[in-house]
């Protein structure tokens, strides 16, 4: 079996991923076992992981198995030391999310790197897309509540809702459930792959995720960070979600050296995230092809219309400095720069501003908290009509 | 049949050449590929003009590909793109201004391009002809240029559900900034537009009437004279949306009587990055520039510029020459065949179509009956029951290699309105066959069995 047909792996991961593939083949299992769903994973070693002490991570219904664990790469004792993360490795280099999108599967949560991994041990595109199928028939149905706005998937030709609730994990971190659901039997299909992936799993792992990773699946679905890109929109509205949930933790504490360097990589993605969601503002109706920007994100709540008329600047330096005391602040309102797009439609300006902070509040603090800490502040401008800040925070050393 | 013959025996590239309208030689580009062995007296249109899409001649994973997204992109004809390829090898250069040979032999092939544009429509006159980039961008001219000084509050704009977005978005962009406001035409239980309501929606309020000549989704044609008549007892203008039409029949702007005509070059055999807009030259003429800079100006002062005549006038900066002139060989190409040659096929065709799909259990195929229509373009929007069209799709892409389209079209205003979220589609143009419609139905049987045993 040739597992990396059309995946870009590093070449470590080639290896060991060949050895499990011959496994597989010997055991003559190889056909059936993609149909089959292999025996559950032997427990994980004990840790703070928040996956250790439930079974396995999926919903209550038991014909919802988890992926193998005889097709992860033995995890090496010193994971033990850290919540659920991946063990230590050299911070982040570039070159581990180079542009031609390769990326560790170390840095995946174990559920998502085994379904990586069963993905790439299969040899046919066909047979990829009926493990999706499978796993779409398994999805537990989603209660209808959660099938909101906030929790719809853009960029899918189908409906496509990804619901997420926070959960305590072993060692009190914060993990994230997830529940999904489609119209669509494909993409049902990879929501469940995602659910399987990522639930259960430290929410600031999940927020941090490689998006690259989608490219390891062969399954045809790209990078670009188009609007109709529908897989990764739902990973980044998994993500943003985790995001929400790890910082309403709070007590952010084992904010060690360590944890924060794939928290840094993670970073980046929050980088491209927020600038996701720019372009989401950025983007106007062009081509003859409607755009409803109804909804940014939900972090900030949609009103249509009703700003508070004025002053929202002076109010948003005012809230920033008492909270901050910042040693620098410059608000700009760009929100004529945003006129006339549909999320905007009938609010007069104040919409959209850039913001730089340079504050000793910062100090110690990842780039993911200060942004955290500026939104909380400005909690009360998002929900009238304040639509996307653009943040630049510093501390004044830097 | 000399006129078709031209076409399919090879002809020489048009070459960096003036053209002469009035000699047919040398205007038809040679097929790169020697006609197929079956291509006889007796073949289809889609089996002798086939060879000359290079693009159509590939696998998938062992499968022809079956390309029936024409909706939303035409194929090219060899000839377009060795007319782009010797634009740009031998005579590239900016139009208009230029001095030199080269930028005489560009200009003289660009507003040629122009006059083969007028002519296949009919135009009274080339200067009718305005190049953009898009039909997208030709409405959005008319609705900057004319409907933002001459509609206000109280005026209306009618419409139909059917719309295409691009004939929707702009006009809300003229109702935000003005205060008119948008009337929409519903559709009949047979899923056609409503003629009658859409007469009952006129008024001396109504300004403008923007409508599809062929729905992209439907397959349904509106009565264009009649709707024009009209419009024109109210005092409206007509703008006609004519990207689905012009590609597939013979379009007569003259007997259509509207006073603005829009199409996109990619969807008529054209290059990507050109389209036009028709305008009355009496309109053009009064109405206000859209874009600014060069080429659209007589004189420029620091505090003011006056402005050229149209077409000049709405086409500032340097504009899609080579395209331009691309669109100019597809239309050569396309009128070599004959435009009501192509109609008479894709009409056999689409019925041929639409009877295979409707025999398809559990399949609903959106807009008029065959029965129903005198006309139905050849193309079919449809759903299976219980399946959604991404994953019919997705497989039918993925399985055989039959490129259809899932999603709303462009007009999701439409699906609302027929009580979906999505449809797929299938839509042919004169170079598919009859044979290309037995593969992809099936296909989409195969799909569907894909689908339900594990279910």
């Amino acid at each position: 079996m040739e597992p990396q047909e059309d995946c870009d792996v590093s070449i470590a991961y080639t290896v060991s991923w060949m050895d499990r593939t011959i496994v597989l083949e010997q055991s003559s299992a190889a056909a059936t076992a993609f149909h089959q769903w292999p025996t559950p994973p032997a427990p994980p070693p004990p840790g703070p992981r928040c996956a250790s002490s439930l079974p396995p991570p999926v919903s209550p219904s038991p014909s919802f198995p988890a992926p193998t664990a005889s097709l992860s790469p033995p995890p090496s004792p010193s994971s033990a030391s850290q919540p659920g993360l991946p063990p230590p490795r050299p911070p982040p280099s570039p070159s581990t999310t180079s542009p031609s999108g390769s990326v560790d599967p170390a840095q995946l949560p174990p559920a998502l790197r085994d379904i990586v991994g069963l993905f790439q041990s299969v040899p046919e595109e066909r047979a990829r897309y009926k493990q999706l199928l499978a796993y779409a028939a398994r999805l537990p149905p989603m209660d209808p509540a959660f099938k909101t706005d906030a929790n719809r998937v853009r960029g899918c030709v189908s409906q496509v809702w990804v619901h997420a609730e926070p959960e305590e994990g072993d060692g009190g971190g914060r993990c994230v459930r997830f529940h999904a659901d489609s119209d669509a039997q494909i993409t049902k299909g990879l929501a469940a792959l995602l659910v399987l992936g990522l639930s259960g799993a430290p929410a600031a792992d999940v927020a941090s995720v490689p998006v690259e990773f989608i490219e390891l699946l062969g399954i045809r679905q790209s990078l670009s960070p188009s609007r109709n890109n529908g897989l990764l929109n739902m990973v980044n509205l998994m993500k943003r979600k985790a995001l929400e949930i790890a910082g309403d933790a709070g007590g952010d504490s084992s904010a060690s050296q360590q944890s924060r360097e794939p928290l840094a990589h993670g970073v980046d993605n929050k980088g491209s995230e927020f600038a996701a969601f720019g372009m989401q503002e950025e983007e106007k109706p062009v081509a003859g092809e409607e755009e409803q920007v109804e909804e940014v994100t939900d972090n900030l709540v949609e009103v249509n219309g009703s700003s508070l008329g004025g002053g929202r600047k002076e109010r948003m330096r005012e809230s920033l400095e008492r909270a901050l005391s910042p040693v620098e602040l410059v608000i700009e309102d760009i929100s004529n720069l945003h006129n006339g797009h549909a999320g905007v439609a009938g609010s007069n300006g104040e919409t959209h501003f850039n913001v730089r902070v340079v504050s000793k509040e910062f100090e110690g603090k990842s780039l993911l908290k200060r942004h955290r800490a500026v939104y909380d502040v400005l909690q009360d401008e998002l929900k009238t009509g304040l639509h996307a800040l653009s943040i630049d925070a510093k501390t004044p050393s830097e | 049949m000399a006129a078709l013959r031209c076409c399919f025996a090879g002809s020489s590239a048009v070459g960096g050449g003036f053209f002469k309208p009035s000699s047919r030689r040398g205007w038809c580009a040679p097929a790169v590929a020697a006609p197929s062995r079956e291509a006889g007296p007796g073949s289809s249109l889609g089996e002798r003009t086939r060879v000359d899409f290079p693009v159509l001649h590939q696998e998938f994973n062992g499968a022809k590909l079956v390309y029936f997204d024409n909706g939303a992109t035409s194929q090219k004809p060899s000839s377009v793109m060795e007319t782009l390829d010797e634009y740009y090898r031998s005579y590239n250069s900016n139009v208009h201004r230029g001095i030199h040979a080269l930028s005489a032999k560009a200009t003289d092939a660009y507003e040629t391009a122009r006059r083969k544009v007028a002519n296949f429509i009919n135009a009274a006159d080339s200067r009718e002809i305005v190049f953009t980039r898009n039909a997208t961008e030709a409405i959005n001219l008319v609705a900057y240029s004319w409907g933002l000084s001459n509609l206000k509050l109280g005026d209306e704009i009618v419409l139909t559900v059917a719309e295409h977005h691009s004939a929707i978005v702009p006009w809300q962009f003229v109702s935000q900034k003005t205060g008119a406001t948008l009337k929409y035409a519903g559709l009949t239980k047979e899923e056609v537009p409503d003629i009658e309501q859409l007469k009952g929606l006129l008024s001396n309020k109504t300004k403008i009437v923007v409508v599809h000549h062929v729905s992209n989704v439907l397959g349904s044609m509106l009565p264009v004279e009649e709707i024009v008549e009209w419009s024109n007892k109210v005092g409206a203008k007509v703008l006609v949306d004519a990207c689905q039409s012009v590609p597939h029949m013979p379009v007569d702007v003259q007997k259509l009587g509207a006073d603005f005509l829009v199409a996109s070059s990619h969807k008529m055999c054209g290059p990507t990055g050109v389209g036009f807009l028709y305008g009355k030259f009496e309109i053009l003429s009064s109405m206000e520039p859209f874009l600014g800079g060069g080429e659209m100006i007589a004189d420029v002062f620091p505090d003011k510029s006056t402005y050229a005549e149209p077409p000049s006038r709405f086409e500032a900066g340097t504009p899609a020459i080579g395209e331009a002139i691309g669109l100019g060989a597809a239309i050569d190409y396309l009128s070599c065949i004959g435009m009501d040659k192509i109609y008479e096929y894709e009409r056999e065709l689409g019925t041929y179509l639409y009877k295979s799909l409707i025999s398809v259990p559990k399949v609903q195929i959106y807009g008029p009956a065959l029965s129903q229509a005198d006309h139905r373009a050849p193309l079919c929007s449809f759903n299976v029951e219980n399946f959604h069209p991404t994953d019919i799709a997705e497989i039918l892409d993925l399985e055989h290699s039959v490129a259809i389209r899932s999603g709303h079209h462009c007009a999701q205003i439409l699906h609302r309105t027929l009580g979906i979220h999505a449809s797929a589609r299938a839509s042919l143009h004169f170079y598919n066959t009859k044979e290309e419609v037995d593969v992809f139905i099936d296909a989409l049987k195969t799909t569907i069995d894909f689908f339900t045993p594990e279910h």
